[in-house]
């Protein structure tokens, strides 16, 4: 999987959860730059990460995540 | 020693001199002294024990962060995170357990207060050691190698009787950054030191006349009294609990410490129970959010809805018993669970509907912050009574649902109270009053704007609080949140 797929395909699962097909993420897009991208969508869209790229992600990993940047750095080393 | 006293402003005053007169190096640990002091003014007992489950803490994440083996690291925080689990649960629910099995025991026995009284700020500084270790676990803090910063984390004795709860990135982060004493720092703390006493007797002490009243007396009291006094207290609280918060907040600033804010205008600008809940009592719910939320929400994360729902609902059960081991902080965390739940899977639906209604959505915005507030008077009728049967009788008689004596439900008589309507005023005018100051406080460089004022001004104003301070002080009282 290619950087670029990968943001295409987290692009899909960001859209989705937040009810907005127009929204764009970017590495440096973090939970106050999205409204309703709270503690309770956060998790939300971890569930739904996971099921899109078939990866298990721990409440560690989840802690560590600054920005979109840093949730596709876990994917793909989740992934790979 | 109360906040609220003479013999703690001297200790403050002889504690900032010693302390800004010190090198900066020696300055955290004679700030652990000086807070050890304070505390150890409650019980001794008290502090040795603060002292050694700091101690092991220190100990614990030291080795956290030494441990290579996941599975190792894991055994260990659960084993501290039980001790300390077992200490909080233990002391809080010691007295409930005596009295129901030994009641003679512990009415004839004059050491049983000190035996099975739970520590000064144990809700408090358990917390923060709690989410000191998960943070060393989850590795998004180092372990200190030093023992004084984490003993005063622990200690730090501005926010040891009722928070707000520091988390200890934000706390070791100021600690390591301070140079020389910084003066604006200084008036700031001041500032909000004289903020706090004016929330708290010229607002909340007024208001606890009412809510005395009313929850002592409820058969004595109308409907529409008894309404009035749910008003007053969770006003009171608010008033109360931010007021000792603007305290602990400006006490800290004096050493160079900011601690987390802790309200956010939570009444009138929530439009529902979860945005409430980001605004009250920020520093605790931010805590639970963190560390027991989230990892529920992680644990329940493929059970839908219904795992979400389990998520919220533990959650607001936490934040209730917290408070103590009673059916009521039990019933008021159970309420809020309810209501949240309730609010945060209709939330998109509701959203939706107001879409396309630009009218109702315009209505929308006034009401909505109406409704949460009288959502959350409702649960604190509950957090306020002394005992279940209190709070459902009282709930009862407001409600006109149960029998009340000769009195009218209408009558409005604030004599009842021991209350004139210019005391009433005055507290409601203050009110005004501070939310226009968290107003003002919310905007951008306000502390910048406030200090380019004509200084005949800001000294008017203040020695006009302070004449307002001392005008309207009822003689000792205790703040609310100083017995979690």
């Amino acid at each position: 999987m290619t950087h670029e797929e990968a943001h295409q395909r987290l692009t899909a699962v960001f859209r989705d959860i937040f009810d907005n097909p127009s929204l764009e993420i970017a590495d440096s897009t973090t939970a106050d730059d999205i409204d309703d991208w709270d503690s309770v969508n956060h998790i939300t869209l971890i569930a739904a990460v996971e099921s899109e790229f078939k990866i298990k992600l721990s409440t560690r990993d989840v802690k560590n995540l600054a920005n979109v940047g840093d949730f596709l750095k876990l994917i793909e080393s989740k992934a790979a | 020693m109360s906040f609220l006293s003479i013999v703690f402003a001297a200790f403050l005053a002889a504690g900032l001199l010693v302390y800004h007169n010190a090198p900066v190096p020696r300055r955290p640990a004679i700030l652990l002294v000086l807070s050890f002091l304070f505390y150890a003014t409650w019980s001794v007992w008290d502090a040795a024990l603060l002292l050694a489950v700091t101690a092991g803490v220190y100990g614990a994440a030291r080795l956290l962060d030494q441990t290579p083996s996941e599975s190792r690291k894991l055994r260990l925080l659960t084993v501290a995170i039980a001790g300390l689990l077992v200490l909080l649960v233990g002391f809080k629910c010691a007295w409930l357990l005596a009295t129901q099995l030994n009641a003679a025991w512990v009415e004839g026995n004059p050491n049983a207060v000190l035996l099975l009284a739970a520590p000064l700020g144990l809700s408090y500084y358990s917390f923060k050691l709690l989410g000191y270790l998960l943070d060393v676990y989850w590795g998004t803090l180092p372990a200190r190698r030093d023992f004084v910063p984490v003993a005063l984390y622990a200690a730090f004795f501005p926010q040891i009787v009722s928070g707000p709860i520091q988390r200890a990135q934000d706390f070791f982060t100021q600690l390591d950054a301070q140079r020389a004493s910084d003066p604006d720092s200084f008036v700031l703390g001041l500032r909000r030191i004289l903020f706090g006493l004016f929330k708290k007797v010229a607002i909340a002490d007024q208001l606890a006349v009412v809510v005395t009243h009313a929850h002592g007396h409820s058969l004595q009291h109308s409907s529409l009294e008894l309404l009035l006094g749910a008003y007053c207290f969770s006003l009171q609280m608010y008033a109360d609990f931010s007021g000792i918060t603007d305290i602990a907040i400006g006490t800290g600033l004096l050493f160079g410490i900011r601690g987390p804010e802790n309200f956010n205008r939570p009444y009138f600008a929530a439009a529902n129970l979860q945005e409430f809940w980001r605004r009250w009592h920020m520093s605790l719910t931010s805590w639970l959010t963190d560390y027991l939320f989230v990892p529920l929400r992680m644990t329940f994360r493929h059970l839908g809805n219904a795992g979400l729902a389990l998520a919220i609902f533990i959650n607001m059960v936490a934040v209730g018993i917290w408070h103590g081991p009673r059916w009521t902080y039990l019933v008021f965390g159970c309420l809020n669970g309810v209501f949240m739940i309730v609010s945060v899977l209709t939330l998109k639906r509701r959203n939706q509907f107001f879409k396309t209604r630009p009218t109702l959505t315009r209505w929308r915005a006034w009401v909505a912050p109406l409704v949460t507030f009288h959502l959350v008077v409702l649960t604190h009728i509950f957090f306020q009574a002394p005992d279940l049967h209190s709070a459902l009788s009282y709930l009862g008689q407001m409600l006109h649902l149960a029998p009340h004596g000769t009195v009218a439900a209408s009558r409005m008589d604030l004599s009842s109270f021991g209350l004139t309507y210019g005391r009433l005023f005055q507290a409601l005018a203050g009110l005004v009053v501070m939310e226009t100051i968290h107003w003002a406080m919310s905007q951008p460089d306000w502390a910048q704007r406030f200090n380019t004022t004509r200084r005949e001004f800001r000294w008017v104003l203040y020695y006009a609080v302070i004449v307002i301070v001392m005008l309207s002080a009822r003689g000792t009282t205790s703040f609310i949140y100083a017995k979690f």
